[in-house]
């Protein structure tokens, strides 16, 4: 049975809603996958850490192109949330399909608006950018073909207002090779 | 001698009722009535180092007491004649004008051996006697400096704690979309000079509580990495550069190590790593946000935010017993939390109806009390002393400025650095 958006978003909505103020850690010493530093040496950007899938081919780039639905990138988000609205289901599972199809690697890109610090932003982007990966591994697509990076409010607009500060509460969808 | 504590520590806050959006009342025990009146005379100064200079050295120790928010400063311009040295003091003169205290001085230079010599006193105008009579050498660049050593001495022999008069902010200014820059300057925003430059954001600069680096989050990868910069060799290293982001850099009370926030396994979480970049641990691990940590400073506990309870609060964890537990209950969310040097106040910021403010809690009696407007105000730090918070604000919506609030909320001061849009800053250390 195919997993359903909704289900995501409602797990999502469930962790966030969550009022306890107890801690519930995962497992303190739980086994936990190596972390690998780049330290002194300074080696170039952790960017492509997707390790499955590969740049999309010419043929596929043209797909992309053509594709009205996938030309939409930008997936909104509500004030201090990360829940994703059913508006924008049709846009998340197109681009499902076409990541499984073409074996591609994307990056996910997670914004907020400048209100708030800059660091608890940089979290909310960030799970605003999880938000949608966890929507699009539940159809299906693999977890390792999808790096994750957050631009907290750095790229907002800083004299917005009101509602105009909408369009900084995203996260933007970007495939390798295009 | 004035007992300071008494000044800021005694809060009182008056019952807020639940759901009132209105705090009701808030006495600050001594304050306007309990400003020292202090006058400040020109200084009898022929040189021409205080020809080139944008202030005078009576006006830089003038700014730095106002600053402070314990200082009256009273206007000179009425009284006749101004003092070179103590023995010519007319005490009536200055008691017109309701002086408690007088500063004056005179500036002698050498310029075959280009050096200035500074004799100054301060004066008890009540008991009409001398307090202190110093005398401070050094180079006509020194000038800024001695003045506010000047105003450090005056502050600890008044107040019983020590000036930060004499430290460093650092900055990080966004001059276009594509140009940022982090830059050390004196603490009132003069002599800044740039340590990194770059075309992607800085944030989150954090002076070393010893003073020797500057730890920051930079862009310039395409994902947030954090960099310890060396301030006096200028070499930096990259401290965390692991798949997600890295961000959050918090040192030790010691210096000898972080916290820092990483998005390894996917939502931000906090880690303790050595400043050398060795020996990283995750410290919290829950489904929710954890990010913005601050070491308290007898090194036992970090405050940090999470939205476990539906969006940002702050809590506290003992580093040892790993025991958590909720500090801010106040408003609909609280960011940004750091702790007074003695530990005792959490400042952070309170948002409200979509205004931020920076705010202060009690940890001993969680008394709670907002110290600006906002409507968005963030990064709040202490001074060294715990006198002063500095804080970034938006300026009539626009660009971003910093300035300081005294503690006890009574002096709000721009700093000036320049018109760009300033995003965050920290404060380096007492040095003397």
């Amino acid at each position: 049975m195919k997993k359903s958006l909704l289900l995501a978003s409602l797990l999502a909505a469930l962790f966030a809603g969550c009022s306890t103020t107890e801690v519930e850690p995962m497992g303190l010493n739980a086994p936990f996958p190596e972390l690998e530093s780049k330290t002194a040496d300074g080696a170039g950007a952790d960017l492509s850490g997707a390790e499955d899938g590969a740049g999309l081919d010419s043929e596929e780039l043209a797909k992309l192109k053509a594709s009205d639905v996938l030309s939409e990138r930008s997936i909104y988000f509500d004030f201090d949330s990360f829940a994703i609205k059913s508006e924008y289901e049709s846009v998340i599972a197109a681009h499902a399909q076409f990541i499984n199809e073409a074996n591609a690697k994307v990056v996910l890109y997670g914004n907020a608006s400048y209100e708030g610090s800059h660091e608890y932003n940089l979290s909310l982007g960030q799970k605003r950018a999880v938000a949608v990966k966890d929507a699009l591994v539940s159809l299906g697509v693999s977890d390792a073909s999808i790096e994750t990076v957050s631009f907290g409010e750095e790229y907002a607009n800083q004299e917005c207002t009101g509602s105009a500060c909408g369009q900084d509460r995203r996260t933007d969808i970007s495939y390798e090779g295009e | 001698m004035r007992d300071f504590l008494k000044f800021f520590i005694i809060l009182f806050f008056g019952m807020q009722i639940q759901h009132a959006a209105a705090i009701e009342t808030i006495e600050i025990l001594g304050g306007k009535a309990n400003q020292i009146p202090i006058a400040v005379t020109p200084f009898d100064e022929q040189t021409l180092a205080a020809q080139k200079q944008p202030q005078k050295i009576n006006q830089i120790i003038e700014n730095d007491l106002i600053r402070s928010g314990l200082f009256d400063i009273l206007n000179t311009g009425g009284v006749s004649s101004y003092p070179r040295n103590a023995d010519e003091v007319n005490y009536s003169n200055w008691s017109a004008i309701q002086a408690q205290f007088l500063i004056l001085g005179q500036i002698v230079s050498d310029t075959k051996s280009n050096t200035m010599e500074v004799k100054w006193s301060l004066v008890d105008i009540y008991k009409q006697n001398v307090v202190l009579s110093l005398v401070l050498k050094g180079r006509p660049s020194q000038y800024r400096a001695i003045a506010h050593k000047i105003s450090d001495t005056v502050y600890e022999k008044l107040t019983g704690t020590k000036g930060v008069f004499h430290t460093k902010i650092a900055f990080v200014k966004k001059k276009a979309k594509d140009s940022y820059a982090l830059y050390v300057s004196d603490y009132d925003g003069f002599n800044q000079r740039a340590i990194v430059k770059s075309k992607k954001p800085i944030i989150s600069p954090r002076w070393s509580p010893n003073g020797e680096k500057i730890a920051y989050v930079s862009f310039e990868k395409e994902k947030p990495v954090i960099y310890i910069q060396n301030l006096v060799s200028g070499q930096r290293i990259l401290l965390a550069n692991f798949k997600g982001n890295n961000s959050a850099p918090a040192w030790s009370p010691d210096s000898k190590k972080l916290a820092i926030v990483l998005t390894y396994s996917a939502n931000s979480q906090i880690y303790i790593i050595n400043e050398d970049g060795t020996d990283i641990k995750q410290l919290i691990r829950t489904y929710a946000i954890n990010t913005e940590p601050a070491w308290a400073p007898n090194g036992e506990e970090i405050f940090y935010v999470s939205d476990r309870g539906g969006s940002g609060q702050i809590y506290k964890i003992n580093i040892k017993t790993l025991e958590t537990k909720r500090v801010t209950y106040e408003g609909n969310n609280n960011l940004s939390p750091s702790l007074s040097p003695d530990g005792k106040l959490l400042l952070f910021i309170s948002q409200k109806d979509r205004k931020y403010r920076v705010a202060l809690q009690n940890l001993l009696n969680n008394q709670y009390l907002t110290l600006t407007e906002g409507p968005h105000d963030e990064s709040p730090l202490f001074s060294p002393n715990g006198h002063m918070i500095l804080f970034t604000y938006k300026d009539y919506g626009k660009t971003s400025k910093i300035g300081t609030v005294s503690i006890n909320g009574l002096t709000k001061t721009p700093i000036n650095v320049g018109s760009e849009t300033i995003l965050e800053s920290t404060w380096g250390p007492i040095t003397n």
